[in-house]
């Protein structure tokens, strides 16, 4: 069992490495199937696990397996050591699993890339960070996985590294993911200094109510930057500046997920510091909400996913903040499903319109490619929640997990429903856009069918898989009826909430008109066209502004650093250090000339300073003797 | 010990040593200023001999016979300077070799 766990963790790794160094000696098609094959190799790896950890009683399924001692210093020791328990192992699937299947449609999307070996290299690395990340065996690891997924997304965002837009999004996205970064480090400093270990065990001990405040903010910080949540948001939809399939294993099925498996994981210190858990799940319903205001007015097809995605995690946030970690889970695993499948459809569309992503050229497409429309539908019915798709089955629970955490959890719980509304409405917006209507002049003009051969195949088949998915995928759990997967983490992380069976079927009921309200909205404004779309100038202006976040941030930190800056130049720089250096030179010149003028050249005068001295000298010496 | 005392070679030394010394000071022509030295070193010598006799030790001959040998050298290279010095045309006086000044 240990085994298919190390296995899945270091293929990936191996994978990396092998087409790093073999380079030019093998073709970009190979480099592709070997960074695919150890994926799956590592999906397989998981799935040994899994089946192995179902054999064992549910008490007896977490295990930690060391490698070596990694680090030790006075009292403080850590080991290269992963754990397998439900909690990781459902993560190993999710991730490699997915990302098998994101990394095999690469090889038809980047197809012709001059630098495909890189991207595979990158790739492989990204699974083996988020393996290693997932599998951590202990915090140190945790927050090292943690930052090698912030490397590897930093280098695929800007993959087209000619495109200065997608350097500046990968500059973007590192810093914020920093921000958090730090703010994790320095909650694992206050754990090492309270706890002297930074086991997972230790989060469940005894602290004050400060220090379980502080660290339980200083992970938080850490999540909202990798997950894109509120304050720490807006570098996800910059992000978008990376190839597609990036934005689909890592901008929206793995990696933003990251900061959900962490409150999971570290779920006994958000207990114990219950405001701060309350202050998750208030973030997740206002990103929720923001994200899907937002997602109302972007015209870019990839920019609308990953506001979808923003909002998405939001519910995931929500339902782990409130302690409904199991429900959290699950829908972070069917949003892995329907999300992929959104952003792998919409990259289909992207490869036939030859690289356009705007969707007010696009439009009719639904006779166009009926595979790729039937595809982003049931992406879509999945995200919407629309009975018996995915998401359905996994945002309901999360929303009736709000109904049982008191008056606070009654605001998150409209929030949340609102946001099913918001759902409806973007989504189908989209896609009403794209596939409804006649063909417009540039479609007409752009449209290529996906070629018949290796390409198409790799782009076509895990769309295919990852659409049953989404529709099956969320039949594993029906909360009012049958819940294995909150009986699978039940030893890993104990939910704190209970609806009853009426909340559940309430609160399905409503999300399920929400979202088909907004489905409706949007089928009259976009669908059919029966109304021309209102126009609120105002409103617009501040969705498309994004709620004006950059410009405040740029306001609040780029703007008065650059002042800072300059008026240290100004004002300390230029009179102090650069005029002093100049002045020290100067003086040294005005001495040294004051000295040569010892030197007269004038042979006799020297000899007469030497022998002068040298009586000097003697006369000395005999009067001291 | 046959002949003078040693205090009057000391004495001879002396003198020889204040003669150099006055016409290193004193004269400007280059090549008198090297026989000065000259007269200098000599002095130095026998000063060197002097004690070695008076204290029956070697060791100041030895150092006498290294002196020769500098002084030896050192004429060779300050008596090519003069020559070429001469070959340029410059006039051999000490005074006005200061270019060197600062």
């Amino acid at each position: 069992m240990i085994y298919g766990a190390w296995t899945c963790l270091l293929s990936p790794l191996a994978a990396a490495g092998a087409i790093t160094l073999a380079g030019q000696r093998i073709s970009r098609r190979t480099a592709g199937y070997l960074a695919t094959l150890s994926c799956f190799v590592a999906f397989g790896g998981a799935v040994a696990t899994f089946v192995s950890l179902l054999g064992r009683e549910p008490e007896q399924r977490a295990v930690v397996s060391t490698a070596w001692t990694w680090i030790s210093g006075g009292s403080y020791r850590s080991g290269f050591e992963i754990l397998v328990d439900p909690l990781s192992v459902m993560m190993m699937l999710i991730v490699s699993g997915v990302g098998a299947l994101i990394v095999a449609y690469s090889i038809g999307y980047m197809d012709g890339d001059p630098e495909e070996r890189r991207y595979f290299a990158y790739m492989a690395l990204f699974v083996f960070s988020m393996l290693l990340l997932v599998q951590g065996g202990n915090l140190l690891l945790l927050l090292a996985g943690w930052g090698m997924v912030g490397l590897s997304s930093y280098l695929l965002i800007g993959f087209w590294h000619e495109r200065p837009s997608a350097i500046a999004a990968a500059k973007k996205a590192f810093i914020m993911n920093a921000i958090g970064d730090a703010t994790m480090a320095l909650a694992l400093f206050l754990l090492i200094k309270k706890a002297g270990s930074l086991e997972f065990g230790i989060l469940g001990g005894e602290y004050s109510s400060t220090v379980a405040t502080l660290v339980a903010l200083g992970l938080l910080g850490g999540a909202v930057a990798k997950s894109a949540q509120l304050p720490l948001q807006t570098w996800l939809p910059d992000a978008m500046e990376g190839p597609t399939p990036v934005s689909a294993l890592i901008h929206a099925a793995t990696m933003v997920t990251a900061g959900v498996y962490l409150i999971v994981r570290t779920h006994a210190i958000f207990e114990s510091a219950p405001h701060v858990a309350d202050l998750a799940a208030g973030l997740g319903a206002g990103t929720l909400l923001i994200a899907g205001l937002v997602a109302l007015v972007q015209v870019d097809i990839k920019r609308v996913i990953a506001y979808s995605t923003m909002s998405q995690i939001g519910y995931m946030f929500l339902g782990a903040g409130l302690g409904a970690y199991a429900n959290g889970m699950f829908h972070l695993m069917t949003h892995a499903f329907f999300k992929a499948l959104l952003f792998m459809a919409a990259g289909i569309v992207i490869h036939a319109l030859t690289a356009e992503q705007d969707i007010r050229k696009m439009g009719g497409l639904r006779d166009l490619m009926p595979r790729t429309y039937q595809a982003f539908l049931v992406g879509s019915l999945a995200l919407v929640g629309i009975f018996p798709f995915a998401g359905f089955f996994s945002k309901d629970s999360i929303l009736a997990a709000a109904m049982d955490h008191g008056a606070y959890g009654y605001v998150l719980w409209v929030a949340g429903l609102a946001g099913t509304f918001l759902t409806g409405l973007y989504t189908f917006r989209l896609l009403f856009l794209v596939f409804w209507g006649e063909p417009s002049p540039f479609v007409r003009e752009h449209f290529h069918a996906l070629p018949r051969d290796v390409v198409g195949v790799t782009l076509a088949a895990p769309v295919a898989v990852l659409a049953v998915l989404s529709l099956v995928g969320g039949w594993i759990q029906w909360a009012p009826l049958w819940h294995p997967i909150e009986t699978w983490l039940q030893t890993a992380a104990e939910p704190t909430v209970t609806p009853a069976s009426w909340q559940e079927w309430v609160t399905s009921a409503l999300a399920l008109l929400l979202g088909l309200g907004g489905i409706y909205v949007a089928w009259i404004f976009y669908g059919v066209r029966r109304f021309a779309v209102p126009r609120f100038a105002f409103g617009q202006r501040i969705l498309e502004r994004k709620f004006y976040f950059d410009e405040l941030y740029d306001a609040l930190f780029y703007r008065p650093t650059v002042w800072a800056a300059k008026g240290l130049y100004r004002w300390v720089e230029d009179p102090l250090i650069a005029e002093s250096s100049a002045s020290l030179g100067q003086d040294t010149r005005d001495l040294g000339r004051l000295v040569a003028k010892v030197q007269t050249g004038l042979l006799r005068t020297y000899a007469l300073a030497i022998a002068s001295s040298v009586a000097v000298l003697a006369i000395v010496f005999v009067a001291v003797k | 010990m046959i002949g003078p005392d040693t205090a009057w070679y000391l004495a001879v030394a002396g003198f020889l040593f204040g003669t150099g010394t006055l016409g290193v000071l004193i004269r400007r022509n280059p090549l008198i200023v090297l026989l000065s030295i000259e007269i200098m070193l000599n002095g130095a010598n026998l000063a060197l001999i002097a004690f070695a006799r008076h204290l029956n030790d070697g060791n100041g001959q030895i150092f006498a016979l290294a002196v020769m040998a500098v002084a030896a050298s050192e004429v060779v290279v300050g008596l090519g300077l003069i020559v070429a010095l001469n070959r340029k045309r410059v006039p051999l006086d000490v005074d006005r070799l200061s270019s060197l000044r600062g």
